[in-house]
């Protein structure tokens, strides 16, 4: 709650400080010449948008290339006869649109089960008062530090044990074990924004310690449900390793195991591999670029909290 | 729902400790026995064990990739926030898409652009180096390793770029003018103002970065799978701790010495959170 004013004091400081600097780095600079600073400023954006634009190209390109046409010795950066043969091909002849479908599945699974955890988790630890508290904080921020990669073994042994492996929700409780301590702990930092007077006031009205976390909180926290369920969706959507280790049947594949699988293969064209990565990366990426203006204000959340 | 956590993220961390202790391998797989700290000597018993060559890479991954990050996402944000740069908003949407792209579509991007006869980085430099040139990206150890950097540079300045520029947009003008009424020079302000101002949010996402960094498997993986190979006995050269636990456990099934693997680095990877987090105040604050 502290951070709105704060951010809305600040627009319009920031705006007039840089008309102010505008003139000072000018002075600074008066053994260059005026121009010099812009006309340096602009040839490394354009170096870097270059370097950070140019493999997106290269793949978008890619994907209409024909056949075997990228594999020459010479550069060529834009093909010369353009076709939608890998897109129809993907989508007809490999069971590339089953995996489209697990990775839904997958992603959409770990999402709701993550959110219902997590939320419920976090409000608890930002409410409640109760024996281990600050036990169970530092434990969340220990498992937290344990990297994904070597849970792997101990996650492949249990469920090898409760017969899961293979399955897709084997592989969804194995990213909620890595997902919900993040999501707790991010949603924990959220409520703890809210002030306590609300649901409090909520249950002297009356309500069950329930409702007011159903009627009060949540709704007050839609914002950061919404990053909180979409940081989930995407890592799902995207995990590699894990699905790699958990799925074993080419119909249970997700998108990351079957385009590695698409790609290490010789014999199949790099274009399949191109035009299926841009199926699969435009959403999130559209995802990702509509909400990234959040992710600063997330950060300020945590900055300048207490 | 606490309960729930504990169950599904703190059992598997549990249970590799347990699985740390025992000899479960490819050859004693459902008839495992409790063989004591075996693993763990056998993992730390020489100088030269695999683990430290795999540490020691891997810190030094660290220590090049970070400054680099850093770097590079200094002088983006700086440039970015700089009053005679307009459409504002297009470079930055343009400079953040490496963020955006799934890591190992980013990997597997890359891997084309490293080939070595079809590569694109090879078919730019034939145009300079004539027909018959090629370097060896992905084949040559040293090369290998500063591939992996330049990959990992790609897709993780933006992050730094973004904390920087926010960072920047907060750090009100007053101050900036009350330096050059005292006379201050450009330099003296970025020295004086801007880097203790850019601090506090630097600091944090470094440790973060560095974690993640250390952490890295995707793109090393995918890139080369840890080689190339020098001896068989050896790990690859750019066989990262992670990549290291990668193939050990689900390559060559070593199940028991992995997980005595996993409990040493946790250690360590959770004694650095915790330290960098005192450090950074977080926990003081959660502590109240």
């Amino acid at each position: 709650m502290t951070v709105q004013p704060r951010e809305l004091v600040g627009q319009p400081l920031a705006i007039g400080a840089e008309e102010r600097r505008e003139g000072l780095v000018a002075k600074g600079w008066r053994f260059v010449s005026r121009a010099a600073v812009p006309v340096v400023i602009y040839v490394f954006l354009i170096a870097m948008v270059i370097f950070a634009l140019f493999p997106a190209y290269f793949v978008v390109q890619a994907a209409f290339r024909p056949g075997q046409s990228l594999y020459t010795l010479t550069l060529s950066l834009w093909p010369s006869d353009p076709t939608l043969d890998n897109f129809t091909y993907i989508f007809t002849k490999i069971p590339f649109p089953t995996w489209l479908r697990n990775s839904l599945g997958v992603s959409v699974g770990t999402m709701v089960a993550g959110l219902i955890g997590s939320a419920t988790g976090a409000y608890a630890l930002s409410r409640f008062r109760f024996a281990g508290k600050q036990m169970t904080l530092i434990l969340l921020l220990a498992i937290q530090a344990f990297p994904s990669v070597l849970a792997l073994i101990p996650i492949y042994l249990i469920l090898k044990t409760i017969g899961l492996v293979g399955s897709p929700f084997g592989l969804v409780l194995a990213y909620m074990s890595v997902a919900l301590v993040f999501c707790t702990w991010n949603l924990k930092g959220y409520f703890d924004t809210i002030p306590r007077e609300l649901d409090e006031a909520a249950l002297i009205d009356g309500c069950t310690v329930t409702q007011a976390f159903l009627r009060i909180i949540l709704p007050l926290s839609l914002p950061a449900l919404a990053v909180t369920a979409l940081l989930m969706f995407l890592t799902a959507w995207n995990e590699w390793v894990m699905a790699s280790v958990l799925l074993l049947d080419e119909n249970t594949y997700t998108v990351p195991v079957g385009l590695w699988g698409l790609q290490n293969d010789y014999r199949v064209p790099w274009g399949y591999f191109a035009a299926a990565s841009l199926v699969v990366s435009i959403p999130v990426m559209a995802l990702f670029l509509g909400l990234q203006r959040y992710f600063r204000t997330g950060l300020t959340v945590g900055g300048v909290k207490g | 729902m606490i309960i729930g956590v504990g169950l599904i993220s703190l059992y598997p961390i549990l249970y590799n400790v347990f699985i740390s202790v025992t000899n479960q391998n490819l050859y004693h797989f459902k008839h495992y026995s409790f063989i004591g700290l075996t693993n763990y000597h056998n993992l730390l018993k020489t100088v030269d064990a695999d683990f430290f060559i795999v540490l020691a890479r891997t810190f030094l991954f660290v220590a090049i990739c970070i400054p680099l990050f850093l770097g590079l996402g200094m002088l983006t944000a700086l440039a970015l926030n700089h009053p005679a740069v307009k459409f504002k908003a297009f470079w930055r949407v343009a400079l953040i898409v490496p963020w955006a792209v799934p890591s190992y579509i980013t990997a597997l991007v890359w891997k084309f652009f490293f080939n070595g006869e079809f590569g694109t980085f090879n078919q730019l430099y034939r145009l300079v180096a004539g027909p018959q040139a090629g370097l060896p990206w992905l084949t040559d150890p040293n090369w290998a390793f500063a591939s992996i950097v330049l990959c990992n540079l790609w897709m993780s300045y933006p992050f730094f770029m973004v904390v920087i520029l926010g960072a920047l947009q907060s750090i009100p003008g007053e101050l900036y003018d009350a330096a050059a009424v005292d006379g201050a020079g450009a330099l003296s302000k970025f020295s004086r103002i801007t880097l203790p101002l850019l601090r506090p949010a630097i600091l944090p996402a470094t440790v973060l970065s560095a974690i993640l960094t250390f952490n890295t498997l995707n793109t090393a993986y995918l890139l080369t799978q840890g080689g190339p190979f020098v001896s068989a006995a050896k790990p690859g050269a750019t066989e990262l701790v992670m990549v290291y636990a990668f193939r050990e456990a689900f390559q060559l099934f070593n199940f028991g010495y992995i997980a005595a693997f996993a409990v040493v680095i946790f250690a360590m990877l959770f004694a650095i959170t915790l330290g960098s987090l005192r450090f950074s105040g977080l926990v003081r604050e959660e502590a109240r």
